[in-house]
């Protein structure tokens, strides 16, 4: 007679069983297309044209070369994305949680509907919006400006909302009571009192605008034209063009260095990262 | 307080839109690989006022900076800003466009042979008849004039004419039809039949690892160079009998495996150059020929006949092929818009209708080492090989025969290109050019591709293309297609 | 008391930034792109533009494009949405198992996320490189067998759609595996000791408490991704030509509207139209599911 115990663990063994090799396929599936371009960024273009290698080969610094030699700057497109995002960065986080602690500490009229109203930006398409966007930036003067890719972080819905999920958990009427009666002003509260107390949310926050916009294309394609104001992703256009054709290890190291700062943000910074996917929608 | 606190948010808020604002006034930097600094505007902002006279010119290669370069060697109170933005899927053409009328419009426009027509057909660019008296000094092939060229105004010109010719292997001729002889090879392919009979060798003595062309795709240009009609006649589309008959080649030479299927500038199309292409099995094939125009020999054949290992210089030879055709060249003209108007006009007059330049340029004066002598920030790889062909026959009558012993003529194994497309290039005309060629010929191939790979059938294709071109003209009469267009 | 009310009017300060924000950056290009999508607007000519009235709506309906594009978005949303939620919920059902007890739950849940954050202008020229005719995967598939001969994989209707299909799901079900874990960890584990004791099986505890419990978490991530999904751009257009060949199969309602916009006019107004008609949609469906779905749970 089979111990019904013995069963229900050797049933779950099977399963577990199942269950790793299913979790094994994923990572494989997940992993494989960014080793594959990693390795292939250090070997050259014969190498890479005799097959697949699942190990890093001795070419890294020749693809280097070629890479630069064809006119194309990729560190200026790495210090234009890299200037962006950090701007829309500082922008997002500090106006997303003013405008958050403004819904969440004070009882003024109208205070539901607008935030309800952001809420509902939040699930708007408003990229579908870009054209006249653009039109108006260019009466403007504001197209091939970096202007017109920042500012809009100052009203960022999403950030708001973010933020007001965190502030909520966070705000003690007994601080801002306690500053109030030290005679700090309002906004000297938010900014002596609860930004630092919020620090890291406002961290995670960044995290996720600086992603955004490290990885947005759409909007720096259609609006900015000089190639001197390129960034990053837009240069991987040009990579993937004609200038490059053949030289196959330096268009690998092209995506490669595009993508590495962020696998290597994203080692330092994952718990953060993650913990943040899930406030952001864990409420109701 | 919280006025203190606004005071301060708004000294902010107008800080970041003056910094932001100031970027273009001070656009500078090509992509010039020194450039490390992202944002330079404090740094380059003395270039706007006294100093140089500042021109900004834009294009979709680096080839017009070193005349640029060239330029400012002679007039070194100018300034010469240059933007060069890749064509790919159509970016440039984009780009410029979205930057007229803004501030940050360049003066100077390169416009290639496949969009040209629509700026010359447009106000957006300046009436340069003025520099007529230089084309006739020097010459200037009739149709390079004509094509930048609109209701009397000329708007455009251009430093390059580009008659059309056929590029072959020697070995391969002499291997699979007995000869390596320019004459007996341009027999063998005069006209289209008698080409895909030859094709057809190439394949039996190849068995089938000897490809006759790269691209089922090759003949392109040669066949709509030979249409009746442009491509739009009164705001009509025009379905030109020679448009079904490309359709119908590219097709047979795919289906009898004439081709490499490696496309017009991916990989294996270049890789065939240098006898690198290899099949997913690792098995070496071989093309043996290349249509490419004049241009194709110093920019694209003559560099990509080397790799590591292998070398193809000297094992070609030029003829005129089947058929006449040209294909594609540089057009420079002037913004209407633009601030400093004679100084972009004798900039296109240095470009285009300067004899000296034109000679330096075709000759191979302009090294990395003059150019850098120049600017010493000219990066490593800008220089001008010879063997440009220019579109001044003055000057190609001067300089023709200082070919004859050339690099050049080596590598063709004697022959040499420049009196051979000087022969052919007053036959060129650009009269069968539009404003539209560029969108619906992309779209015509992109759909034709499809149908090679058997994804669509011919009566599948021509839709596809047909609503590719009516969505990009909206205000287009698009009529029915002819029967013959179906079988 | 007093004073806390009048203090409580520095709300409108707070929130000031945003709305003037939000005014120039937010809604007064959406005023602008509705007002553009009723005049024949250029780029190349851009004071020349006529009133035409629904003349850009009428010709968007007058051909089969402009729906190709919106049944494409739908198509390759949908055929991505469906893996990755269904993928999402199983992982997340294993990881959360008190019976399974998975190892390392977190480095796995880090390691399936991290696609999520490369940037998709580089994640579609990687496949781009890989699966071109004398790329690696041809290579692979030769040589090892499967294919008797190398394929234009990127001339294939079928299989570029479910390239993009494929890099979509894999982009995203890691973010969705983190948000439903997040909503199962929060459910209650007495809820399950309960139903243990009442000898419910698996299946049951999953379709009687966790997927009830987690209906709001799924009809959040329902609704972002179908709103991300309706303006998908970078990969499908980095992935092939820019319009969305072949046969424009992976052409999008973005992409459709970035061909007007460069179309060698420049036709703005028209590009216009069609981010207009896919902003209605969208929103529309959105909204919709959200407040029909959310209030029914409420009650």
């Amino acid at each position: 007679m089979l111990n019904p115990l013995n069963n229900y663990t050797l049933k779950t063994n099977f399963q577990r069983f199942f269950v790793y090799l299913f979790l094994v396929v994923i990572l494989v599936i997940s992993i494989i297309p960014i080793w594959l371009l990693l390795v292939n960024a250090t070997r050259s273009t014969p190498e890479i044209q005799q097959g697949l290698a699942f190990f890093p080969s001795t070419h890294l610094m020749d693809n280097y070369r070629i890479l630069r030699s064809k006119g194309l700057n990729l560190w200026l497109g790495f210090g234009n994305s890299t200037f962006i995002s950090l701007a829309t960065t500082v922008l997002t986080v500090y106006f997303s949680m003013l405008t958050a602690y403004g819904i969440a500490v004070y009882d003024f009229p109208g205070k539901k509907p607008f935030y309800n109203f952001i809420v509902v930006l939040v699930l708007l398409p408003l990229q579908l919006s870009i054209i006249g966007f653009y039109h108006y930036m260019s009466k403007l003067g504001l197209t091939d400006n970096y202007a017109s890719l920042i500012l809009p972080a100052i009203a960022s819905a999403a950030g708001v909302f973010f933020a007001k999920q965190y502030l909520d958990s966070m705000i003690i009427k007994d601080l801002i009571d306690a500053g109030r009666i030290d005679g700090a002003s309002e906004i000297g509260i938010f900014h002596k009192i609860m930004l630092p107390i919020a620090a890291p949310g406002a961290f995670t926050l960044g995290i996720f605008s600086f992603v955004a916009s490290w990885n947005n294309f759409f909007n720096a394609f259609i609006l900015i034209t000089s190639l001197d104001k390129y960034t990053l992703p837009m240069m991987v256009k040009t990579l993937r063009g004609d200038v490059y054709r053949t030289e196959y290890g330096a268009i690998y190291l092209g995506l490669a260095i595009t993508i590495i700062p962020i696998v290597i943000f994203y080692a330092l910074f994952s718990r953060y990262i993650i913990s943040g996917i899930a406030m952001g929608s864990v409420k109701e | 307080m919280l006025r203190k606190f606004y005071i301060v948010l708004s000294l902010v808020l107008i800080a970041s839109f003056a910094l932001a604002a100031c970027g273009p006034t001070a656009t500078e930097a090509p992509v010039a690989e020194e450039t490390e600094a992202p944002v330079a505007e404090e740094t380059e902002a003395p270039a706007v006022d006294a100093g140089p006279k500042v021109l900004n010119v834009w294009s979709f290669t680096n080839e017009i900076r070193t005349m640029a370069i060239a330029y400012e060697g002679k007039n070194p109170d100018v300034d010469v800003i240059y933007t060069m933005i890749p064509m790919t899927d159509g970016e440039y053409q984009t780009k410029v466009k979205a930057a007229v009328g803004t501030a940050d419009a360049p003066d100077v426009v390169a416009l290639e042979a496949a969009f040209v027509k629509e700026w010359v057909e447009s106000d957006l660019l300046m009436d340069l008849n003025e520099l007529l008296p230089y084309t006739e000094e020097l010459q200037t092939y009739p149709a390079v004039v004509e094509v930048g060229t609109n209701d009397g105004v000329s708007k455009a010109f251009s430093y390059q004419a580009t008659p059309g010719a056929y590029f072959y292997r020697r070995s391969i001729a002499t291997e699979c039809l007995g000869t390596d002889d320019p004459a007996e090879v341009q027999a063998m392919v005069a006209d289209i039949d008698k080409f895909v009979e030859t094709a057809a060798k190439i394949h039996d003595c190849g068995t089938g690892d000897y490809f006759a062309v790269g691209t089922a795709g090759a003949m392109f240009n040669p066949f709509l160079a030979n249409r009746a009609q442009p491509w739009i006649v009164d705001d009509t589309l025009v379905f030109d009998p020679m448009v079904n008959e490309y359709v119908d080649f590219a097709k047979m030479m795919r289906e009898n495996g004439y081709e490499s299927q490696a496309g017009q500038w991916s990989e294996g199309w270049f890789a065939g150059m240098n006898d690198t292409l290899v099949d997913a099995n690792g098995t070496p094939k071989k093309i043996f020929s290349y249509f490419l125009p004049t241009w194709g020999l110093p920019y694209v054949l003559i560099p990509n006949s080397t790799s590591d290992n292998t070398d193809t210089g000297g094992d070609w030879a030029m003829i005129n092929g089947p058929l006449a055709y040209q294909w594609g060249g540089t057009w420079v003209g002037v913004l209407d818009t633009a601030p400093n108007a004679e100084l972009a006009k004798d900039f296109v007059r240095f470009v285009a209708l300067d004899e000296e330049n034109l000679t330096n340029w075709a000759t191979g004066v302009y090294t990395n080492d003059y150019l850098k002598a120049i600017d010493p920030e000219t990066p490593d790889d800008q220089q001008q090989p010879s063997g440009d062909f220019v579109s001044s026959q003055v000057v190609v009558e001067k300089i023709a025969s200082s070919f004859d012993d050339s690099d050049l003529a080596k590598w063709l194994g004697g022959q040499n290109s420049y009196t051979a497309f000087a022969k052919a290039a007053p036959s060129v005309n650009g009269k069968l050019m539009t404003g539209s060629d560029d969108a619906i010929q992309r779209a015509l191939q992109s759909a034709l591709e499809q149908y090679l790979n058997d994804e669509v059938t011919k009566e599948e294709m021509w839709p596809i293309w047909l609503d590719s071109v009516r969505n990009e003209f909206p205000d287009l009469v698009i009529p029915e297609l002819p029967a013959d267009f179906m079988e | 008391m007093q004073a806390n009310f009048r203090k409580n009017y520095y709300g409108y300060l707070f929130i000031a930034p945003f709305i003037i924000g939000f005014l120039i950056f937010g809604l007064y290009p959406v005023y602008d792109t509705v007002y553009l999508s009723f005049t024949d607007t250029t780029i190349m000519s851009p004071n020349s533009a006529q009133w035409v009235g629904l003349k850009n709506f009428e010709r968007l309906f007058a051909d089969d494009f402009f729906m190709r594009a919106v049944r494409n978005t739908w198509l390759i949303w949908l055929l991505n949405f469906i893996p990755q939620i269904g993928v999402a919920l199983l992982v997340s059902v294993w990881f959360t198992s008190t019976r399974l007890k998975i190892k390392g739950v977190g480095v796995w849940r880090t390691l399936f996320y991290m696609p999520n954050l490369l940037m998709p202008a580089s994640v579609a020229a990687l496949f781009f490189a890989l699966f071109s005719f004398y790329g690696p995967i041809n290579q692979f598939m030769v040589k090892s067998g499967f294919l008797p001969e190398a394929m234009h994989y990127l001339q294939n209707t079928t299989v570029t759609r479910g390239l993009v299909v494929f890099i979509q799901w894999w982009m995203w079900f890691g973010q969705t595996v983190i948000i439903v874990m997040a909503g199962m960890t929060a459910i209650s584990t007495s809820l399950y000791e309960a139903a243990m004791v009442d000898g419910a099986s698996a299946w049951q505890m999953f379709s009687r408490i966790t997927m009830p419990l987690l209906k709001p978490i799924l009809i959040y991530i329902f609704v972002t991704s179908l709103v991300g999904g309706m303006q998908m751009f970078d990969i499908p257009y980095m992935l092939t030509d820019g319009r969305g060949s072949p046969a424009y199969s992976i052409m999008t309602n973005n992409i459709l509207m970035y061909s007007k916009f460069s179309s060698s006019k420049g036709h703005i107004g028209a590009a216009s139209s069609v981010g207009v008609l896919v902003f209605i949609m969208t929103t529309v469906i959105a909204l919709g599911i959200f407040y029909f779905l959310r209030d029914r749970d409420s009650q």
